[in-house]
C-alpha cells in the first residue's frame, strides 16, 4: 500500500502536528509579533516625545509671546513719555534761544545806533570845516584880498549854528 | 537580502512540487485516496509514515518562517516600507480578532491564533500549486482539535480543579454525562469539520472531473484522433469549483478553526472564579508576610 487510506489514525503524525502548531506559534511570537510590537512601541515612544517636544516650545513660545505683548504696552507708554520729555526740553530751549537772541539783536541795534550817530557827528564836523574852508577860499577870491582866517571861522560857525537852528 | 528572504520563501513550495513530480505516481482517473507514503519509521503504535502530508505541512512551516523575516527583517520607526506595512497589519488585525473575542486578558494568544489560521490556510492553498492539502488529512487537524482541547482544559483548571469538576454538574448534576462527552465532543468536531470540508472540496473536484470527461468523451468522442480523447468540457468548469473549494473555503476554515479556538478557551474560562482566587491567595501571601514580618520582629 502506497498510499494512505481516506481515514486512518496515526497517534504519531497526530503528535508532530501538534508540534508542528506549536512551533509555529513560537515562530510567529518571536519573529512576527515581537519584532513589530517592539518597532510599534518604540515609534509610540517617538511620537509622543516629539508630542511633548512640541508642547513644550509651544508653550516656551507663548510665554515670549506674552511677556512681549507687556513689552509692548509699556513701549507705548515710554515712547509717549519721551516723546513728551522732548517736546517740553524743545520748547524750553526754543524759549531760551528766542530770548537770547531778542537781547543779542537789541544790542546790535542798539550799537549800530551808537555808532551811526557817532558818524553822523563826525560829517558833521567834517562837513563843517570843509565848509569853513571853501567858502573861505571863495571869499577870499571874491574880495581879493585875504581875510583873517580866525575871524571867518568864527564867522561861518555861527552862519551854520544858525542854520542848525533854523532847520 | 530582502529578495533572498523572498526566494527562501517560496523554495520551499517549489521543493514540494519537485517532490511530487519525482516521487508520488501519477493518479489516472478517479481515484480517492489519502496521502502518499514517502516512507515509514519504526515506532511503537503502528510506526510513523512520512507522508505527502507531513512533509507538506513542514514545508508550509519552512516558507511561514522565511515569510516571516522577509516581513521583519529591517523594520524601521520612520518611512516604513510596504513589507513592514503588511507584517503590522497582520499582528494588529490579528490582536484585533483576538481582544474582540477572547477579552484582553487572552491577548497572548494572538500569536497561536495567527499561527493556527496560517498554517491552515497556507495548507489549504497548496492544492493552488497541484499538491496534496495537509488539512485534509485527518491526523494533521486533529494534532490541531488537540492542542485546543489542551488549551481549554489548561484554561479551566486555572481557578482550581474544584470548579472544573463542579462544571461538568451544572446547570443540573445528572447532565453530567452528556456535558462529558460534548467536552471530549469538542476536538473530534473541530478536526473532522475542517478535514472533511477540504477533503470533501477534493472529492467533489474529481467526481465533477471524471463527470466532465465522460460527458466530453461521448459528445466529441467521434472527433477523430487526438481531439476525440481531449476532454474539452474539462476547461473552465473545475476552476469555477476551484475558487470555491480551494480559495474560499480553505481560507474560511482556517478562519472558523481559529474563531472555535478562540471561543472554546476564552468561553471555557471561568473569568470571576479566577480573579477572586487570585484575589484570595494574594491576600493569603500578604498576611502570611506580615505573620512572617512579625515573627521576625519578635526575634
Amino acid at each position: 500500500m502506497n498510499n494512505l487510506d481516506i481515514i486512518s489514525i496515526n497517534i504519531w503524525q497526530i503528535i508532530i502536528s501538534l508540534a508542528n502548531l506549536v512551533i509555529l506559534f513560537l515562530m510567529f511570537k518571536k519573529f512576527l509579533f515581537a519584532p513589530v510590537k517592539k518597532i510599534v512601541a518604540k515609534r509610540q515612544a517617538e511620537v509622543s516625545a516629539l508630542y511633548d517636544e512640541a508642547a513644550k516650545t509651544n508653550d516656551e513660545a507663548n510665554s515670549l509671546k506674552s511677556s512681549w505683548e507687556d513689552r509692548m504696552k509699556t513701549a507705548d507708554e515710554d515712547a509717549d513719555k519721551i516723546i513728551k520729555e522732548a517736546v517740553e526740553k524743545a520748547d524750553r530751549r526754543s524759549e531760551v534761544m528766542l530770548y537770547e537772541s531778542r537781547e543779542k539783536a537789541e544790542t546790535i541795534i542798539r550799537k549800530a545806533k551808537a555808532e551811526a550817530e557817532r558818524d553822523k557827528a563826525d560829517a558833521q564836523e567834517y562837513i563843517k570845516k570843509e565848509i569853513i574852508d571853501v567858502s573861505a577860499a571863495m571869499s577870499s577870491q571874491v574880495l581879493g584880498r585875504e581875510i583873517n582866517m580866525e575871524d571867518h571861522r568864527n564867522l561861518i560857525d555861527s552862519f551854520i549854528d544858525n542854520l542848525e537852528d533854523n532847520a | 537580502m530582502t529578495l533572498l528572504l523572498l526566494i527562501l520563501a517560496i523554495i520551499p513550495l517549489i521543493a514540494g512540487v519537485v517532490i511530487k513530480i519525482m516521487f508520488v505516481p501519477a493518479s489516472s482517473g478517479i481515484d480517492i485516496t489519502g496521502a502518499h507514503i514517502f516512507f515509514t519509521i519504526d515506532l511503537p503504535m503502528g510506526g510513523l509514515p512520512i507522508t505527502e502530508a507531513q512533509v507538506n505541512s513542514w514545508l508550509v512551516i519552512l516558507s511561514l518562517f522565511f515569510f516571516c523575516l522577509f516581513l521583519t527583517h529591517d523594520l524601521k520607526t520612520t518611512d516604513m516600507s510596504i513589507r513592514q506595512l503588511i507584517a503590522e497589519w497582520i499582528v494588529e488585525k490579528v490582536e484585533g480578532l483576538v481582544r474582540s473575542n477572547m477579552g484582553e486578558f487572552f491577548i497572548c494568544f494572538a500569536p497561536f491564533i495567527a499561527a493556527i489560521l496560517g498554517l491552515s490556510a497556507c495548507s489549504s492553498l497548496l492544492t493552488l500549486i497541484g499538491l496534496f492539502p495537509p488539512t485534509s488529512d485527518i491526523n494533521i487537524v486533529a494534532g490541531w482539535a488537540i492542542m485546543t482541547f489542551i488549551l481549554i482544559t489548561y484554561y479551566k483548571f486555572k481557578a482550581g480543579p474544584w470548579i472544573y469538576i463542579r462544571s461538568f454538574g451544572e446547570p443540573v448534576p445528572f447532565l453530567a454525562p452528556l456535558n462529558i462527552i460534548s467536552e471530549v465532543a469538542t476536538p473530534i468536531s473541530m478536526a473532522f469539520r475542517h478535514y472533511g470540508n477540504v477533503l470533501s472540496g477534493s472529492i467533489i473536484s474529481v467526481l465533477v472531473s471524471a463527470l466532465l470527461t465522460t460527458l466530453s468523451q461521448l459528445i466529441f468522442g467521434k472527433l477523430p484522433g487526438f481531439l476525440g480523447e481531449f476532454p474539452f468540457l474539462r476547461i473552465g468548469l473545475p476552476a469555477i469549483l476551484s475558487i470555491y473549494f480551494d480559495l474560499f473555503s480553505g481560507c474560511l476554515q482556517a478562519f472558523i478553526f481559529a474563531m472555535l479556538t478562540m471561543l472554546y478557551v476564552s468561553g471555557g474560562f471561568p473569568e470571576d472564579e479566577y480573579f477572586k482566587r487570585k484575589r484570595m491567595k494574594e491576600a493569603k501571601r500578604k498576611q502570611q508576610n506580615v505573620q512572617l514580618e512579625n515573627t521576625n520582629g519578635g526575634i
